[in-house]
C-alpha cells in the first residue's frame, strides 16, 4: 500500500440481516461518483466485493477503522443468522470498539425495516437499539442513520465526504443529517400541481394526476430528498407513477401501502404540519377551481 | 480429512464443508446459515404488499420476483374467471425491466464476482481486474450503473421498485423516454463489443459452433485462454439436466433429461426440507444443516439458469460448446456472459416494440382484497435461473407464500442419497479453490437461498 493509500479514511462495510440491497444501490451509483469515492477512501473490507481481508482477519487485526458502515438488521440470535460463525451482534460489537464513526446503511441497520417483521425472531433490532450506550461510548459521534430501502448512494457519498472535511454532520430526532431528511420526498415532484389543486391520479400508468388521495403515497409526509436528487440520475417512484412507501421512516414496511387509508372519503393522514381541518377546508377551497388543463392529457 | 471453509463474496456467505479422500473431494455440503424469514413475514399481510415485500427478498433480483408476484396475483383474478386483460405495452414494460435487471447481473457477476477469482489461477499480470480499482472492473461497474437506468424510466429507481400492479405497470413512459432507455442498452452493448467480446454483436451473436470460441476477443478471451489453461472445462459437471420453469419473450420453458421436452408441469415441483432447519428449533430433524430446502422436479434434481436456458432454447453457439465440455463450470460461465449478448439485443428489441398509444394499466373491477380464497402458482426466470412463487389468498389476507429461488435448485441439499447439483458438480475437484469456483459458476446468492 502507498502512503498516499495509508492515509485515506478506512471504511468497513458490514453485512448484517439484509437483501444486499445497498450495496446494489451503491454499484448503481453515477460512475464519476464513485470512482472518486473509490479513490478518496479506503474500502477495507466489503463482503460482496474482492477486498483484500476476510471478516476472520478484519475481526483479529487492531487497525482502527474510521467508518464502519453496517448494511441491515442486527440480531444476537445465532439459531437464525451467523456469519463467519459468529452473531451479527457480536461482530458488531467488536468492529465498534475499533470505530470512529458507524454509520447505519439502510433502514434495516436504522430500524430493523423489513427484517424486524419476522416476529418468529424476535431479536432483530436497528444499530442504536442493538447496542448498549456504553458500547457505543468511544465514538466520535452519534450513530448516524441513512434511512431508506434502499439507500441513495448519493446520501452515502455526502455523508462520507462532509464526515471527512467537517467531522461533524447535524442529525434530527431520529439520528438522520439533516440536510439529506428535512425535506420531504414530496418536494420536487413533477406531479405537486396536481396536489396543490386536488387532482387525483385516475389510476396507476398514467403521468397525470396526484397519487396521494387514492394510491397510498407518501411523499407528503416522508423525509427524504428523493425528488431533488434522483435516482440513478434519471428519476423517481413518483415521478414515474409509483407511489411513495416511505420506506426512509420509522414504521416502514407499514400496512397496505398501496391505497390511501380514508376516512369518510377524506385521506387518514394529512400532510405533515397542516392540521386536518385546514387541510380540508383547503382542499374544499382548491377543488372549486375546477383547472381544465389539470384534467386532460399532458400529450394528446 | 475435513475442511471448513467460508465462502464470501456470493450475496451473503455460505459454508463449504468438505471431505477428503485421496486429495480429492469426496463429499460436500453447502451450509447456508442465515435466515431472513420471508415467508412468515408475508403471512397475514394484504395481498397488494407482497408487491413491496417480495423485491426485498434480494437486492440483486428484486424485479424477478416482484414479476412472479404480480403474476401471481392476476392468476387468483383469473381463477376467480375475473382475468385481468393486461396491455402488450404493459408486458413489454415488464419484460424489458426484468430483463435489465438480468444483464446488469450478468454484467457484475463476470467482473466482481467470477475474475477476480479465476485470475489469481495465472501468474501473468491481471491486475486490470482487481476489484475497486482495476480498469477493467471500474468500467463494468460503469456501465452496469448505465444499463439499469433503463429500469429506472420506467420503475422510478432500481433498486427495490413495485412498478408492476395487477393490471398493468405504474408508468407510462413517453416516446422520448424508449429512445433514452434505448441509448442506454446502446451504451451496454458498446461495452458488450469493446470490453468483452472485441468485436460487433451481430458478428459474436452469429456464432454457431464451439470453434468460435478462438474468434472471441477482449475480456472473455482471456476467461477462455485461463479456463482451457487450468482445465476449466472438465471441472464442475453435474447430472447434465436442466431446468428452465419461466417462459416469456425472451425464454421459452422446458425440461431436459437426456432429452428436450417443452411441457413443464408445476405439478412435478417438490420442495423438501429434510436436511433443513425448521423455525421452531425442538422440531429440528438431526440431519438438519442448512436453512436451504431441497427442489426436485419429478424427483429429479436438476440445474436451472443460463445454461439450461440455452441449450432448452437451443442457441447454437452454447449448446455446441456444451456438445464438447458438457455442463462444465466454463461451459456455465460462457452461458451466462453469452446470455448477456443475447438479452442486450432482445431487450432492444422489445423496446422497439413498444406503442406508447395503449394503456399502461387498465384498473381491475374488484380489489383482490374481495377473495375469500385464492391459490396461484407462477414462474419466472430469474438472473440466476427459475423462480417459483406460490400464493395462497384467505379472506382477502395472504394465508401462505412459498418461493423457491433458483438457487435452491441449484444449491440446496441433496435427499435421500441423491446428491444435489452443485454437490454432484463439486465432488471429485482436486482443490479448495476450484471447488469455490465451481459454486460461483452457479452465481450464489445466499440471500435468495434461505430467504
Amino acid at each position: 500500500m502507498t502512503s498516499r493509500e495509508c492515509s485515506k479514511p478506512k471504511i468497513v462495510w458490514l453485512q448484517a440481516i439484509t437483501c444486499n440491497g445497498n450495496t446494489h444501490s451503491l454499484l448503481s451509483a453515477n460512475a464519476n461518483r464513485l470512482k472518486l469515492f473509490l479513490d478518496s477512501f479506503n474500502l477495507i473490507y466489503h463482503p460482496s466485493l474482492t477486498t483484500e481481508l476476510l471478516l476472520e482477519e478484519l475481526l483479529q487485526q487492531n487497525e482502527e477503522i474510521d467508518f464502519l458502515l453496517v448494511e441491515g438488521a442486527i440480531t444476537s440470535n445465532k439459531d437464525f443468522f451467523q456469519i463467519s460463525n459468529q452473531t451479527t451482534s457480536e461482530v458488531l460489537k467488536k468492529l465498534v470498539l475499533k470505530s470512529k464513526y458507524l454509520i447505519a446503511v439502510g433502514s434495516c441497520a436504522s430500524y430493523g425495516g423489513v427484517h424486524k417483521k419476522f416476529e418468529q425472531n424476535s431479536d432483530i433490532f436497528g444499530l442504536e437499539e442493538a447496542l448498549e450506550k456504553k458500547e457505543i461510548s468511544s465514538l466520535f459521534h452519534p450513530i448516524i442513520n441513512l434511512t431508506g430501502c434502499p439507500v441513495h448512494p448519493e446520501w452515502i457519498f455526502q455523508t462520507l465526504f462532509s464526515l471527512k472535511e467537517y467531522k461533524k454532520i447535524g442529525l434530527d430526532e431520529k439520528g438522520r443529517p439533516k440536510e439529506i431528511y428535512s425535506h420531504l420526498a414530496h418536494h420536487g415532484c413533477t406531479r405537486n400541481e396536481y396536489f396543490e389543486w386536488k387532482v387525483e391520479a385516475k389510476s396507476f400508468g398514467l403521468k397525470e394526476g396526484c397519487l396521494f388521495y387514492e394510491q397510498g403515497c407518501r411523499g407528503p409526509m416522508t423525509h427524504s430528498n428523493c425528488n431533488r436528487v434522483l435516482w440513478n440520475d434519471v428519476n423517481t417512484k413518483t415521478r414515474a407513477g409509483m407511489p411513495c412507501i416511505g420506506c426512509t421512516e420509522f414504521d416502514f414496511p407499514r400496512d397496505n401501502m398501496l391505497e390511501t387509508k380514508k376516512n369518510i372519503g377524506i385521506p387518514d393522514q394529512v400532510p405533515i404540519g397542516v392540521s386536518k381541518r385546514a387541510y380540508l377546508s383547503l382542499a374544499g377551497v382548491a377543488k372549486t377551481f375546477k383547472i381544465e388543463r389539470l384534467h386532460e392529457r399532458i400529450i394528446k | 480429512m475435513k475442511t471448513v471453509d467460508i465462502v464470501e463474496r456470493i450475496e451473503g456467505e455460505a459454508k463449504l464443508v468438505c471431505q477428503w479422500e485421496k486429495n480429492k473431494i469426496s463429499d460436500v455440503r453447502v451450509e447456508f446459515l442465515n435466515f431472513r424469514g420471508f415467508e412468515y413475514i408475508l403471512k397475514g399481510k394484504a395481498p397488494l404488499d407482497a408487491l413491496v415485500y417480495t423485491p426485498r427478498i434480494c437486492g440483486i433480483c428484486g424485479q424477478a420476483h416482484l414479476k412472479a408476484t404480480v403474476e401471481a396475483l392476476e392468476q387468483i383474478y383469473k381463477n376467480h374467471n375475473e382475468e385481468l386483460i393486461i396491455t402488450n405495452k404493459a408486458k413489454l414494460l415488464r419484460e424489458v425491466g426484468l430483463n435489465i435487471e438480468i444483464i446488469d447481473s450478468h454484467i457484475k457477476w463476470f467482473y466482481m464476482f467470477i475474475m477476480p477469482d479465476v485470475v489469481k489461477f495465472s501468474n501473468n499480470d491481471y491486475s486490470e481486474y482487481k476489484a475497486l480499482k482495476g480498469k477493467k472492473w471500474l468500467e463494468a461497474s460503469a456501465c452496469a450503473s448505465e444499463v439499469i437506468k433503463v429500469l429506472a424510466i420506467i420503475g422510478g429507481q432500481w433498486p427495490h421498485t413495485s412498478y408492476m400492479i395487477p393490471g398493468g405497470v405504474v408508468s407510462d413512459p413517453t416516446l422520448l423516454d424508449l429512445t433514452t432507455m434505448q441509448n442506454y442498452i446502446d451504451y451496454g452493448i458498446k461495452f458488450f463489443e469493446n470490453n468483452l467480446v472485441g468485436m460487433e454483436i451481430e458478428n459474436y451473436l452469429s456464432f454457431n459452433e464451439a470453434e468460435d470460441l478462438y474468434k472471441v476477443k477482449a475480456d472473455l478471451k482471456d476467461f477462455i485462454t485461463l479456463s482451457f489453461e487450468n482445465g476449466f472445462e472438465k471441472i464442475g459437471k453435474s447430472y447434465n439436466r436442466h431446468l428452465v420453469l419461466g417462459s416469456s419473450l425472451s425464454f421459452e420453458e422446458g425440461k431436459i433429461n437426456k432429452k428436450l421436452i417443452k411441457n413443464i408441469d408445476f405439478e412435478n415441483i417438490e420442495e423438501l426440507s429434510l436436511n433443513t432447519f425448521n423455525i421452531d428449533k425442538s422440531k429440528n430433524s438431526k440431519d438438519a444443516y442448512t436453512w436451504s430446502k431441497s427442489a426436485l422436479y419429478a424427483n429429479n434434481f436438476y440445474e436451472t439458469g443460463p445454461l439450461s436456458r440455452t441449450l432448452v432454447q437451443n442457441r447454437k453457439f452454447i449448446s455446441s460448446v456444451h456438445k464438447h465440455y458438457k455442463d462444465s463450470m466454463f461451459t456455465r460461465v460462457m452461458a451466462r456472459m453469452d446470455e448477456l449478448g443475447f438479452l442486450l439485443k432482445k431487450t432492444k428489441e422489445l423496446i422497439k416494440r413498444v406503442d406508447i398509444s395503449e394503456d399502461s394499466f387498465i384498473k381491475p373491477k374488484i380489489s383482490i382484497n374481495e377473495f375469500k380464497h385464492g391459490l396461484a402458482e407462477v414462474a419466472v426466470e430469474a438472473c440466476r435461473g427459475s423462480l417459483y412463487h406460490e400464493v395462497e389468498i384467505e379472506d382477502g389476507k395472504i394465508s401462505k407464500y412459498d418461493v423457491i429461488t433458483p438457487t435452491v435448485w441449484n444449491l440446496g441439499p441433496g435427499i435421500d442419497g441423491k446428491l444435489s447439483t452443485s454437490q454432484k458438480a463439486i465432488i471429485g475437484t482436486n482443490s479448495i479453490e476450484k471447488a469455490k469456483l465451481i459454486l460461483r459458476s452457479f452465481d450464489v446468492c445466499s440471500v435468495c437461498t434461505t430467504h
